[in-house]
Formats: C-alpha cells, sequence, structure tokens
C-alpha cells in the first residue's frame, strides 16, 4: 500500500459512517451467534448421546429377567449348580458375576467368569441366554455347610440382579 | 437489536428441541415401565397348579403323573419339568411343551432317568413356566383320596377292584389265559380256580416300610346259604403262570403294586391236582382276603372284606 494512504488512515480525523458501524456490529453479534449456536449444538447433541444411551441400558434392562429353574448344591463335589432361563423380554443375557451369600448377606466367594451351558451340557456357544433360552452353570469349591440356607446373586452384563435362596 | 432477537430465536429453538427429545426419550422409557408392568401382572396372574402327582418306578425311570389345571386367568405355556430323588440328592429334568388355557385341565405322563433310583425313593417335582413361574406337584395322596382308601380302617393294602381276576387250570400246574384271566365276579363252581388279586402297598405312615405276606395269607369264601367256607391259600405263579409247588414270601414294596395269586388248599405248598380248590357250590358267596406278614419290622394282619362272587 502506498505510505501516504496509511498514513491518511492513520492520522485522518473522520469517522466511519452510522451505517457502516451498524453493519459491522451486527456482523460481529451474528458471527458470535452462530458460533454460539455451533457449540451449543454440538453440546445438546453430545447430551443427547448419553441421555439416549443411558436410556436405552435403563430400558434393556428394565426388560431383562432371568429365573431360577433350580438350585443345587453337591456336597460331595463342593459344587453349585445354577439352572437358569431367560424369560424377559430382551435376546443376549449374559452373566458376569455371581455372589454367594449367606442369608443374611455375608459374601462367601464373588465368580466373575462362569462358562454357561446348555442343560444337556454342551456349552452356549455365544455364552448369553436369548429369549426363552434355559442354560446352567456351575460354581466349584465353595465348601458350604449342609443344610444352611444361601443366597445366590447373578448379576447380568446390562446390571440386572437376580437373586435366590438355596439350601445346601 | 437484529443480532439480540436471532441469537434468542436460537437458543429458543435448541432449548425446545432438546426438550422435545427429552420428552419422547422419556416416553419410550415410560412405554418400557408400562409393558414390564404388564408382564408381571400376567406372571403373577398365572395360576397354573399340579395335582394327583404319582410316581413310578422303572428300572432308571420315572415315571410322573399328574393333573394339570389352568385356574389363572391367563394362558400358560409350560415348557420343563424337573424331578428330584431326595433320597440320593439325584435330579433331572424333562423338556415339556403344553400349553393350557384359562380354565383347561390337562392330565400328563412324563418319564425322566435318574441312574439307581428306587421305587421307595421319596421324589420331588416340578413344572417351569415360559414365565419363570414355577408350579409344585402336589401328590396324589396329600388330596386325602389314597390315604381315605388304606387309612380309614382298611389297612396298608389297596385292592384293584378293576383286577380281580380268576383263572382256571389249563394242565396241573398251568393257569389258563394267564396273564388276563376271568372277570372274578362269576366264578363256575364245579371247576378248580385260582383267584388273582391286584394289591398296592400305600403304608401312610410316612415310613414307606415294605410289606411281605407269609404262607397264611389266603382267600377266604362263605356261602352264606349253605354255611360252607372254602379257603384257597396263597402260592406263587410264574411269568408263563405255572403254580410254584413252594411258597416263596411276596414282598410288595412302598407304592409298588403287585398281583398276588390264591390255589392252594394247603399253607405254604401246592402239589397240583390235591391241593387244587374249587368252589364247589352255586349261589352268592362273600370273599375275605386275609393277608399275613411283616411290614418292615413289625408283624402284620390285614383283613379284606372285599368282593361278592356268584358261582353258578
Amino acid at each position: 500500500m502506498n505510505p501516504r494512504k496509511i498514513w491518511k488512515l492513520l492520522h485522518g480525523k473522520r469517522g466511519v459512517s452510522a451505517v457502516i458501524s451498524n453493519v459491522i456490529l451486527t456482523g460481529a453479534v451474528i458471527a458470535v451467534s452462530f458460533v454460539v449456536l455451533a457449540w451449543t449444538q454440538y453440546r445438546s447433541s453430545a447430551y443427547n448421546d448419553e441421555y439416549s444411551e443411558a436410556m436405552d441400558a435403563d430400558i434393556a434392562r428394565l426388560k431383562e429377567r432371568l429365573a431360577f429353574e433350580y438350585v443345587f448344591y453337591d456336597q460331595s463335589g463342593s459344587t453349585l449348580s445354577v439352572y437358569l432361563m431367560n424369560c424377559g423380554t430382551i435376546n443376549d443375557t449374559t452373566v458376569k458375576t455371581v455372589y454367594v451369600t449367606t442369608s443374611t448377606g455375608e459374601p462367601i466367594e464373588v465368580f466373575s467368569s462362569t462358562t454357561l451351558r446348555y442343560f444337556d451340557g454342551n456349552e452356549i456357544p455365544d455364552q448369553d441366554l436369548d429369549r426363552g433360552e434355559e442354560g446352567y452353570f456351575t460354581l466349584s469349591s465353595l465348601g458350604l455347610s449342609a443344610d444352611t440356607s444361601y443366597s445366590v446373586r447373578v448379576v447380568t452384563g446390562r446390571g440386572s440382579a437376580f437373586d435366590h435362596t438355596f439350601i445346601a | 437489536m437484529i443480532g439480540t432477537t436471532f441469537m434468542v430465536l436460537v437458543m429458543m429453538f435448541l432449548g425446545t428441541s432438546v426438550f422435545l427429545w427429552t420428552l419422547s426419550q422419556n416416553t419410550l422409557y415410560n412405554e418400557a415401565v408400562r409393558t414390564t408392568n404388564q408382564e408381571e401382572i400376567n406372571r403373577v396372574n398365572e395360576g397354573v397348579i399340579a395335582l394327583g402327582g404319582n410316581y413310578s418306578v422303572s428300572g432308571d425311570s420315572v415315571t410322573v403323573l399328574a393333573v394339570l389345571k389352568n385356574t389363572g386367568s391367563v394362558t400358560a405355556q409350560l415348557i420343563n419339568l424337573w424331578v428330584l430323588d431326595t433320597n440320593q440328592s439325584k435330579y433331572a429334568n424333562k423338556l415339556v411343551n403344553l400349553n393350557l388355557n384359562p380354565g383347561d385341565i390337562e392330565p400328563v405322563m412324563y418319564a425322566v432317568l435318574i441312574p439307581e433310583t428306587h421305587a421307595n425313593n421319596t421324589f420331588v417335582s416340578w413344572f417351569v413356566t415360559a414365565r419363570g413361574n414355577t408350579v409344585p406337584l402336589e401328590r396324589e395322596f396329600e388330596e386325602g383320596v389314597t390315604v381315605a382308601e388304606v387309612a380309614q380302617g382298611i389297612g396298608y393294602l389297596a385292592m384293584d377292584f378293576d383286577k380281580f381276576r380268576y383263572y382256571e387250570y389249563a394242565s396241573a400246574y398251568g393257569l389258563k389265559d394267564f396273564p388276563a384271566g376271568s372277570g372274578g365276579y362269576s366264578v363256575p363252581a364245579t371247576e378248580h380256580v385260582v383267584f388273582g388279586v391286584k394289591l398296592t402297598n400305600y403304608d401312610p405312615t410316612g415310613r414307606k416300610r415294605s410289606l411281605t405276606l407269609n404262607s397264611h395269607s389266603l382267600i377266604w369264601m362263605y356261602f352264606p346259604t349253605y354255611g360252607k367256607q372254602v379257603n384257597w391259600h396263597i402260592v406263587n405263579v410264574d411269568a408263563n403262570g405255572t403254580v410254584q409247588p413252594t411258597y416263596s414270601a411276596i414282598t410288595v414294596g412302598y407304592q409298588e403294586t403287585t398281583t398276588v395269586y390264591f390255589a392252594s388248599k394247603s399253607d405254604g405248598s401246592f402239589s397240583g391236582m390235591n391241593d387244587k380248590v374249587k368252589p364247589g357250590s352255586g349261589g352268592p358267596a362273600a370273599i375275605n382276603l386275609l393277608l399275613l406278614g411283616t411290614i418292615g419290622s413289625d408283624e402284620y394282619g390285614q383283613n379284606i372284606p372285599f368282593v361278592s362272587v356268584y358261582c353258578s
């Protein structure tokens, strides 16, 4: 740029007109508005996703239900067999953790890895129970006292908990 | 001013859309809760009962008889039967697929395999429905039917009236038309006959003892018209229908049913022609079943004044 013009612009006494200043201000506000819009859109979208995930998880948990068909403790082998059926309205119910407690709730053993089998003894390939599907798992080395009441709690992969009381 | 208005409108739009979206999600959740509650109500209203439970054992096979009634207000699907042999803590299950409408009554019979089981053992069983409810099977005697038959002044052994039979001889020791025989209520007066009686040991004391019949057990026929009496002592008859010359004690296990034969004039033996018995007179006659022996380690005696016959 010509140095004369630069000097004139910096040391000139005339201000910009009101129209131009309004245009500049309005443009600035609209620009900021778009930034705020984008930001709030991003935040609300993230909130929607989180809320949707939480809601879906809650709904899935609501639909889960496991029925205990039979719980049998073999004194000679110290093995607990838990026979289950998925009588809920959702597929893919997994067994994540199993707690064995006394009747007063004091923990005895926690099992975080169980193998689900069909009632004929074959392993269930996908290790979950679909709707109406039956299966069982065994817990070994428990050492429970005969004729004593215990509880078993099955926690599913979705976080639902199902309790059953049995006598060893 | 324009920018501010625009910004407010944007904020309102965003707020409204988030609110509506949240509302729709809550609606979805409420719908899921409503559906789950309805299923829970259906589960509670499922009212299947299993009555008349009876167990019979053959080898390792336990046959379960029951009458299922759906007394609830919703249909029910039975998917599994569990049978537990409490004596040896062994169990088995049988997949079933039975649908019951409200009010349906369905007699069922299922067999499960429990290794090394025995008729004297105690069994407990229950059905599982598709909704996850369990239906315990109530034993027949708990309803009072069987107990009334054997405990109210009659005794531990019960007799099956439909299976009262008589047999004529085909040879010195062989029975004619064995094992079907002929209905025992009309008997030839002048022929040698053998009576067959089907007995069941219901020992209602809860001790589940076996009952052993000794050689003094007999059928006693009495002709009121003549005051005449005829006796048939208990005998053993093999699977071919041949009466055995020597009697060896017959044991009826708890809840077992056995056909017992009465043929001999002598106590404890049967020598063919000399020991054969015939009514010898015509007309109506009363028959008493005099049973003697032991139940468990105790002595036992029972008199069943059970049928009338007509000899012709």
